[in-house]
């Protein structure tokens, strides 16, 4: 395969862009997912198939892309197999469950207390939803660290709905299963050690910004 | 002047067995100062929180001047609840620094950074605050927390406070601090509730007119 080094930049910043944009997509509706679920009391059953939906393979749903968006499946007319935006549609609902559990975790704590404070205080529902989502921010955050990292380092979608073509939708982890299926494992090393910066950075940056010194 | 007026109140929690209250009826207002006393688990933060219309009672009424509160629009919701503050017994204090904790009531209701600046200073004064304007809220002692959540209601300039074991976190310095600056706001017409064990905690100084004394839910008698 032997990767130049603008391929490598090309598939690094291929894997931020296609992991980024899913990871924002799944969040704009996991997070509020979450905070509605947060102020619900009975949520036992709700909760258990969330978080086993959090450890589902990802070459099944691979599978059940891969079926509905090819030529021949419901979805076929949109044209989306083997693009990027196939991927981000895949891994934004593979991360779906992953960001609604740790969020809602995140969210169950400060959610009672700081709703009865907004209230006291006579703060709208928007300005207590502000104060709720500014309290448990660190946690909100959080979840969406741990989803784009699920995202970024999954392999079954991006195979088999991004078909891992070169300059195309190849990206960090099928590039690395590719070296690996050819013997070269210098440029798959060299791309495993760059998917593990991508995403110990991502965290490391987000903690930073959420001002949290626990570093 | 406002008027507090519950009426055969029962409130039981979601996962409980058993009513937290149990036909309490009793009026709230301007002008007093009650003590709502009793043993732990008697009701008194209940009672405290459906007073201060943070929790819809599984039966009964709460009337605000006359008029059902939890049949109100949500805007007529919110213009009333802006004229009660609740203190909770563990203060619940958010991120930042102590001058914005003070601050967020002022800032909900549209005030201006500087003006809800200058007016959160003028509490932090009274309460003997101000050394702690810029340290994080998250850094506090629980009696500092407690006076940080007290100044936060009393900036809200409410005409109704309800205050749930204040003075559990205070020396008696503070304690009577706390007391006079309830004193200033009661000679100004506000109401004050305050929900403790028994008399004796409360500071020299801060003499209830009424004492409503709880027993497993129930109101036990009425003192004046």
């Amino acid at each position: 395969m032997s990767l130049a080094f603008s391929e490598i930049l090309d598939v690094t910043i291929r894997s931020l862009y296609v992991s980024g944009l899913a990871t924002l997509l799944s969040a704009s509706w996991s997070i509020p997912a979450a905070y509605l679920l947060s102020f619900r009391r009975r949520v036992g059953v709700l909760e258990a198939v969330v978080e086993s939906l959090v450890g589902v393979p990802t070459v099944l749903l691979g599978l059940l892309l891969y079926m509905l968006l090819s030529s021949s499946g419901p979805l076929g007319f949109l044209k989306l197999l083997y693009t990027p935006h196939a991927i981000i549609i895949g891994q934004s609902i593979l991360i779906t469950p992953l960001i609604i559990s740790t969020c809602y975790r995140a969210l169950r704590v400060v959610a009672a207390p700081y709703l009865e404070l907004a209230l006291s205080m006579g703060a709208s529902k928007s300005q207590a939803m502000m104060l709720i989502l500014r309290e448990s921010a660190p946690g909100v955050a959080a979840s969406a660290v741990m989803g784009f990292s699920r995202a970024v380092g999954e392999l079954g979608i991006a195979m088999m709905v991004g078909g891992n073509i070169r300059g195309s939708t190849m990206v960090l982890t099928t590039a690395i299963a590719l070296g690996v299926t050819r013997g070269e494992f210098e440029a798959a090393i060299i791309l495993g050690i760059i998917l593990l910066a991508l995403t110990i950075a991502t965290a490391v940056s987000m903690k930073i910004l959420m001002g949290v010194r626990a570093l | 002047m406002i008027t507090i007026k519950l009426r055969g109140v029962w409130h039981r929690y979601l996962d409980a067995s058993s009513w937290a209250l149990k036909d309490v009826s009793i009026e709230l207002g301007s002008d007093e100062i009650i003590l709502v006393a009793g043993h732990n688990g008697s009701g008194k933060t209940t009672l405290l929180k459906i007073a201060a219309l943070i929790y819809r009672p599984t039966r009964g009424e709460v009337a605000v001047d006359g008029r059902d509160f939890w049949m109100l629009e949500e805007a007529e919701k919110i213009m009333v609840r802006r004229r009660i503050t609740y203190i909770h017994e563990k203060p619940v204090l958010m991120r930042g620094n102590v001058l914005e904790n003070i601050m967020y009531p002022l800032r909900i209701r549209g005030l201006g950074r500087e003006d809800a600046a200058m007016k959160a200073k003028m509490v932090m004064r009274e309460l003997e605050l101000m050394d702690l304007a810029d340290k994080s809220a998250k850094e506090l002692s629980a009696g500092q927390s407690q006076l940080v959540a007290i100044a936060r209601a009393l900036v809200a300039e409410p005409e109704l406070i309800l205050l749930d074991e204040p003075f559990a976190h205070l020396d008696s310095r503070k304690s009577g601090l706390v007391a006079q600056a309830l004193q200033a706001r009661m000679r100004n017409g506000v109401g004050i509730v305050i929900a403790s064990h028994s008399r004796g905690e409360l500071p020299e100084g801060l003499e209830p007119d009424r004492i409503i004394v709880l027993e497993d839910g129930r109101i036990r008698e009425t003192r004046c």
